[in-house]
């Protein structure tokens, strides 16, 4: 169930644009952020308040990486190993904070307080390597700093 | 038009301005070949097949999105080209498994084919394959094997684009992009499935009901027509062995085009079902025994010659027409006009103003404003929808006038929602509305109070406006469909439709009848009119039928069904003889029909299988199903189309005709004929507006402004208004013996809008006892806002909630939680 | 060295503030375009500004203007901030830094263009970068330079920040437009879906890079031969084994050379072994093209491209072999799907790439590489497809030893299993 609060602010995102899908992604992306990911019901749901057919929800949610459909963990870390950040050393770090989370990247650690991910270009490759924690941008990292940032994640 | 002339591998060819280079070519016989292309989508341009090289253009260019232009110079097989096609299959099989043998696909595979004549020799791919889990079940009958997919994009384009159902996606991304339905259970399953396989061109798709039972080349495929609904869509019938294996569509432009739905695609296997009655029974000391032919025809030959002319026959839409015309000559050869094609109906006008049936399909194209009244288009008749679909695209304006959400709702441009029976004032005011903008109201319509209907119809006057600008667009089809028709009030509604028509313009279809209904019909089964809907009282016809059948009909219109069947109770009607139909279970006022039963001294049954009516009968014959027959049957259109055998029937089971003839030999009224085609021959002189292929125009009242005033508010009744609704997939006698069908009924619920369901306290899911009068039901309530407040839609056609107990428009019903049940 | 033109204020931290941007000389050009220039007017000083666009293609600006119908009711004008060519970071260096410049570059363009609705489409990654341009948005409504009647004409524009959600082929344009309309971000058919007559909702659209839109103040405010004299400036995102990367803002056409310096130079003080000039898209060039200039018709003609001008520089350590391997797998992982050369090919190509990584090369490999990398020319959809062959013909070519030193030293020449399975638990990576 979608709280009224999300409810509301998809209404009005849907004001924005002269076509109801085009609010579907920032919608998603709202649930999201209440909910951790978006689940069957909740593509559902937003299906219906757009006036979108479930299935078009769920094609669309499935193809773009930052749509969630499985819950992650607490934290999301995305850490960057494209080619910049691969030449400044994303291949350590990566290394150092899987080991600090005892996950390999594209899992979350058994008690569900973080999700590491390995992503492309963060377009931030003046601060290769770099990551991003949650919202917050960090680098260049070392590998036991980048270790450091995530272990502090409660 | 104006035109280019373009040339391609040196030779000139002129298309018209817009041509595809591909339609071009295929225009001079050369062949490109295509994968993602499908003529019945826009091009799309993603699987890179149909390279062509173009001179004075960089890049080759797909010819199926690249348009013909002036002295454009094509090459379709230069090296390049040659070059880019290998290099496209070779990457289109990297991941493909070479499982040919066991592919359901193989022999009709466009993969197969076009590896075999422009794919690589070899393949260098040495990597391992990718691997998908095999043969996922997708639905009850399609089952799809993804490691074989090419992601052409054919099939969920055809849910987008011709559907409109969204059935099948692609989900994910890059080479992880598979085709998959959504994570959650959708409301209903798509109804178009079986196209999909259709046209997928590997074996990625297939059918769960079709799997492995045949290779294409041993399949001696039968030109035939499915008989499920009025459409009439054209089939190829694929026997092996004397067993039907699969149903395909078979083109045919003007009716279904290339296309079927999924009952007509999946509903053949109860034909060979075990259930099949193969022996005539006869009731004696109460009790049903096996009987012979002999022994059956006896008693009823017997009991018609005694009773005539009080004899009375129903049903016909299961039947031939070339049957229903001997069905119909016999009984009027007994003295009896007491015949009727629509046998589950309770209101039934003179055929020869409201016959059932519409205009031609195609005349779709061509109006500018489709009406729905009533009428809920995917389940009634899908295929009909997919024409609809596709004029919505071009132009044609859509509306719904209904008393539930329809499923096509989002693609029309608007709906008016009104309260069960109240579409009659919907009409009349939107007939104010467009009489007051066209400067005048004709006289009749002056005592009408557009805000009064309005509320009455529990609409805002609003949307009445919004139709009538939607109206504006030009002339319309207006398609009064099965919740209208079997309504509270038709009568008003048909009053106020001719209204509306005649202020506005355009025709009238009555969107009513399965199978042959419309042919039965119009081959006479109707109590007022001869073959080819003539006044009985027509001399000329008369003179011509004495002349062929050596006597003249009564003159004295007969008894229609609900009128038959008081007869029948009130036994002034002794004998009454049933053609695959069921009024047990179908005849929407249950009481009367078993009134009818205990009247008669013999009820009569011709089925496939025991059904409520033949368990009642007094005799049961076992009849033939139109796979197994030939004849002829006419759609809503009243175009009629040859059936063709394709296997032959269980041993026992006997042609309706034949059985007919054998009566009227024994009641000394023989009707000899030396094939079908005599039979029909004989139909066309007496009705020769019937012509193969040819749509009938069917018989409308002129159109005239008249208002009816609505029934006077009866006592304001406790509970809910019942909306029956017969979805397409259901228990019917035939749906529910053939494979993967039932499950695709699933199990029944009724729809509650949120409002109803608080005050009830009925969740969503939650199991509930219905109650009005003394029908009880049990079933699964749904809450969805397909139904409005103060309304449940009850979905008949099951054997919990029979049409003969939940079909009567009058019905309140109260609904109860079950306790412990709900979740 | 003259006074950086687009980077001038980025690192002033009050530039995001409205006060301190007018102050500066901000929104000047809208002032002075509302009061004294009419819309062609306005085009024409960027088309005479020679202005080409900084997404990647490097489309002529003032002419692509020019095809958007001038009597159309409804148009767009669609910001692309989804800055995700590899290497790239330019467009967020000028969102976090100077916000208002784009939200003036969008007003001027709308306005040139009779647009009353923009969309910024940003990627969902810039979180810092949107929260700054939505504080400018905001301010500069306040201020009366967004909303209604603009600065008391008749000229209205509303700005709505549009995030993505994670897909690099929404930066191409019309794929862009499709997950913009809330779809799968798929590249259109061009024709019909030129985004400039048929755009956002098959309404003309003007679609620009962020960059390409923070020009446009400048050229309105000082002038189009101004703007030349200036270089024209050009921001080159210098990355990769250099010691300080950073976005360099240096006269269109100065040499790797030249930014690699400053940069600060190598890293360790190491020698150049390649670099790419425009992000991995296009074809990366060995040291000895240091000294070309990076300018759109001179890498043409080295089969490269200037594309978003960025510049991954590679020193001599470096395993081109990997990173050869790793683009093409950043290619086949954000390949939509949609067209079967790109979906397939990259697969393929990284799956062989990663075989002989795995030291299961076979001699035969590198032919294989070159004629896939030929099938994959000229046969996809869109240029995503396209942009694999580039670095894969510079490794056979350039960098052939690297490759065969691997094969070499191949221990089985068998396949191995390859990371290939549905549903791969990481999104992304
Ligand atoms: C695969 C692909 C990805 C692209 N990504 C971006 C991008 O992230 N940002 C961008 O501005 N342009 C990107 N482009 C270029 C755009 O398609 C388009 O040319 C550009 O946004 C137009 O703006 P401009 O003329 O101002 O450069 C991309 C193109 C392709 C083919
Ligand atoms: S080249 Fe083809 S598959 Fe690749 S991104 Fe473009 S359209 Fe999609
Ligand atoms: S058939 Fe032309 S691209 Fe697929």
């Amino acid at each position: 169930m979608l709280s009224e609060a999300v409810k509301r602010d998809i209404e009005a995102l849907r004001g924005r644009y002269p076509v109801a899908q085009s609010a579907l992604i920032p919608a998603l992306l709202r649930v999201q952020e209440e909910q951790g990911w978006v689940s069957p019901e909740a593509m559902a749901e937003v299906g219906r308040l757009l006036g979108l057919p479930v299935e078009v929800v769920a094609e669309v949610a499935s193809f773009y990486t930052l749509i969630f459909t499985e819950p992650p963990g607490r934290h999301v870390v995305q850490l960057c190993t494209n080619v910049s950040c691969m030449l400044s050393g994303a291949e350590a770090v990566r290394e150092r904070v899987e080991r600090a989370l005892g996950i390999r990247a594209g899992q979350t650690t058994p008690d569900g307080r973080v999700t590491l991910l390995a992503v492309e270009c963060l377009a931030a490759c003046d601060q290769a390597p770099c990551m991003i924690v949650d919202q917050q941008r960090h680098g260049p990292l070392s590998p036991e700093e980048a270790a450091r940032l995530v272990e502090e994640l409660d | 038009m104006s035109t280019v002339t373009l040339t391609i591998n040196g030779r000139t060819v002129t298309v018209p301005k817009g041509t595809t280079v591909y339609h071009a070519a295929r225009q001079l016989g050369v062949e490109i070949p295509i994968f993602c292309y499908h003529d019945r989508m826009p091009p799309l341009g993603a699987c890179r097949m149909c390279f062509v090289q173009v001179e004075k253009m960089p890049r080759l260019q797909t010819s199926c999105t690249l348009e013909a232009q002036e002295g454009m110079v094509v090459w379709t097989e230069s090296p390049t080209v040659v070059e880019a096609r290998r290099a496209i299959l070779e990457f289109l099989l990297i991941n493909h498994p070479l499982d040919c043998p066991i592919c359901d696909k193989g022999g009709e595979c466009p993969l197969q084919d076009n590896t075999f004549k422009y794919g690589p020799g070899a393949s260098r791919f040495v990597e391992p394959k990718r691997r998908f889990p095999k043969a996922v079940r997708l639905s009850p009958v399609l089952t799809l094997d993804r490691e074989r997919c090419i992601m052409c994009w054919r099939c969920t384009r055809f849910g987008e684009v011709v559907a409109g159902d969204h059935a099948l996606k692609g989900h994910d991304r890059g080479y992880r992009t598979h085709i998959d339905v959504p994570p959650v259970t959708q409301e209903r399953p798509s109804k178009f499935i079986g196209n999909t396989i259709a046209i997928c061109p590997v074996g990625a798709l297939t059918s769960g009901v079709y799997r492995f039972r045949a290779r294409p080349w041993d399949n001696r495929p039968v030109a035939s027509v499915c008989n499920h609904c009025g459409v009439g869509c054209a089939t190829w019938v694929d026997a092996r062995g004397g067993e039907v294996v699969r149903v395909r569509a078979r083109e045919k432009a003007e009716v279904n085009d290339i296309w079927l739905c999924d009952l007509g695609f999946f509903g053949y296997d109860y034909t060979q079902h075990p259930d099949r009655l193969t022996t005539p029974y006869v009731r004696e000391r109460g009790v049903l025994r096996e009987a012979s032919w002999e022994e059956a025809l006896d008693r009823v030959a017997h009991a018609l010659g005694e009773a005539a002319p009080r004899v009375a026959a129903l049903g016909g839409e299961r039947l031939t027409v070339e049957e229903a015309y001997l069905l119909g000559r016999l009984f009027r050869s007994l003295g009896s006009n007491h015949v009727d094609a629509r046998a589950d109906a309770r209101f039934t006008p003179s055929a020869r103003e409201w016959a059932w049936g519409s205009g031609t399909f195609q005349a779709l194209e061509s109006a500018a404003v489709l009406v729905l009244v009533g009428c809920d288009l995917t389940e009634e008749y899908p295929v009909l929808w997919l024409r609809a679909k596709r004029a919505l695209d071009r132009g044609l304006v859509g509306v719904a006038i209904s008393p539930k959400r329809l499923e096509v709702e989002p693609y029309l441009k608007c709906s008016v929602l009104h309260d069960y029976g109240a579409e009659a004032d919907v009409l009349y005011a939107a007939a104010c509305l467009v009489g007051e903008r066209a400067g005048g109201l004709p006289e009749p319509l002056r005592e009408v109070d557009v805000d009064e209907s309005c509320r009455r119809a529990g609409v805002d006057r609003a949307a009445v406006e919004e139709l009538v600008r939607c109206l504006e667009a030009g002339p319309a089809v207006f398609a009064v469909g099965r919740l209208s028709w079997d309504g509270p009030h038709p009568e008003r509604t048909l009053a106020a439709l001719q209204t509306l028509q005649a202020v506005h313009g355009g025709q009238v279809w009555v969107l009513r009848g399965k199978g042959n209904a419309v042919g039965a019909l119009l081959a006479g089964l109707v109590p007022d009119a001869l073959p080819g809907l003539v006044a009985l009282d027509d001399p000329q016809a008369r003179a011509r039928l004495h002349e062929v059948w050596g006597f003249a009909p009564p003159e004295e219109p007969g008894l229609s069904t609900p009128a038959m069947l008081e007869a029948c109770a009130a036994g002034a009607l002794r004998v009454l003889y049933v053609a695959g139909a069921d009024p047990a279970r179908d005849f929407p006022d249950g009481a009367l029909w078993h009134r009818a039963r205990a009247g008669l001294q013999l009820l009569v049954v011709t089925e496939l299988f025991w059904t409520d009516t033949a368990r009642q009968a007094d005799v049961v014959l076992p009849a033939l199903s139109i796979f197994e027959r030939e004849g002829t049957v006419v759609n809503l259109e009243g175009r009629p189309q040859r059936v063709a055998p394709s296997r032959m029937g269980p041993p026992g089971a006997r042609a309706d005709g034949e059985i007919l003839q054998v009566l009227a030999a024994r009641l000394g009224r023989p009707m000899e004929y030396a094939s079908v085609g005599a039979v029909w021959a004989e139909l066309r002189r007496a009705a020769p507006q019937l012509d193969l292929d040819r749509p009938t125009e069917l018989p409308r009242p002129r159109p005239q402004v008249e208002y009816r005033r609505p029934a006077a508010a009866g006592r304001q009744e406790e509970g809910l208004w019942v909306i029956p609704a017969a979805p397409l997939f259901r228990q019917g006698e035939m749906s529910a013996r053939s494979r993967g069908l039932p499950e695709l009924a699933g199990t029944p619920a009724v729809v509650l809008h949120a409002q109803d369901a608080a005050a009830l306290g009925v969740d969503d899911g939650a199991e509930v006892e219905l109650r009005a009068g003394d029908a009880v039901a049990r079933v699964r309530a749904e809450v969805a806002d397909r139904a409005r407040p103060g309304h449940v839609l009850v979905p008949v056609g099951f054997s919990q909630l029979p049409r003969a107990r939940w079909a009567n428009p009058e019905l309140r019903v109260r609904i109860r939680v079950l306790e412990g049940v709900s979740r | 060295m003259a006074e950086p033109v687009l980077l001038r204020y980025v690192r002033e931290p009050d530039q995001g503030e409205i006060e301190a941007y007018e102050r500066r000389g901000g929104y000047a050009a809208l002032r002075r375009a509302l009061r004294e220039l009419s819309p062609d007017q306005v085009t024409d000083l960027v088309d005479r500004s020679q202005l080409r666009g900084r997404g990647g293609a490097g489309f002529p600006t003032g002419r692509k203007w020019k095809f958007v119908p001038k009597d159309a009711p409804v148009k767009y004008l669609v910001v692309n901030a989804d800055e995700g060519e590899p290497g790239t970071f330019k467009d967020r260096t000028l969102l976090e830094g100077d916000p208002h410049l784009l939200v003036e570059g969008i007003a001027l363009a709308a306005y040139a263009n009779g647009v009353r609705t923009a969309y910024v489409y940003i990627r969902r990654e810039f979180y810092e970068a949107r929260r700054k341009l939505e504080t400018a948005i905001a301010q500069a409504y306040q201020r009366g330079y967004l909303g209604q009647r603009i600065l008391g004409t008749d000229f209205s524009l509303d700005v709505y920040v549009h995030p993505g959600a994670g897909a690099y082929i929404a930066g191409e344009e019309t794929a862009l437009l499709e997950s913009l309309e809330g779809r799968r971000a798929m590249p259109r058919l061009k024709p019909p879906y030129f985004p400039a007559v048929m755009g956002l909702y098959s309404k003309p659209t003007v679609l620009n890079n962020v960059e390409t839109l923070c020009c446009v103040p400048w050229i309105v405010r000082e002038g189009p031969e101004w703007w030349l004299q200036q270089g024209p400036p050009q921001l080159y995102s210098v990355s990769g084994h250099v010691d300080r990367p950073q976005v360099v803002e240096a006269p269109l056409g100065t040499t790797a050379r030249e930014l690699i310096e400053r940069a600060g130079g190598v890293r360790g003080g190491r020698q150049v072994k390649a670099f790419y000039p425009g992000g991995t898209s296009s074809r990366p060039l060995p040291a000895r093209h240091l000294d070309v200039p990076l300018r759109h018709e001179e890498l043409a003609q080295l089969g490269s491209m200037l594309g978003s001008a960025a510049v991954i520089v590679m020193d001599e350590t470096t395993d081109m072999v990997k990173v050869i391997a790793r683009v093409c797998e950043f290619y086949r992982d954000e390949s939509c799907g949609k067209c079967t050369p790109c979906r397939e090919g990259t697969v393929w190509v990284t799956q062989i790439l990663d075989r002989i990584l795995h030291g299961r090369g076979r001699p035969e490999d590198l032919d294989l590489l070159a004629s896939l990398a030929r099938n994959m020319t000229g046969t996809c959809f869109c240029p995503l497809g396209e942009s694999v062959p580039p670095s894969l013909r510079a490794g056979l070519e350039d960098f052939r030893e690297e490759f065969e030193a691997y094969i070499r030293a191949a221990r089985e020449p068998v396949s191995m299993p390859v990371r290939l399975h549905l549903g791969a638990p990481a999104p992304g990576g």
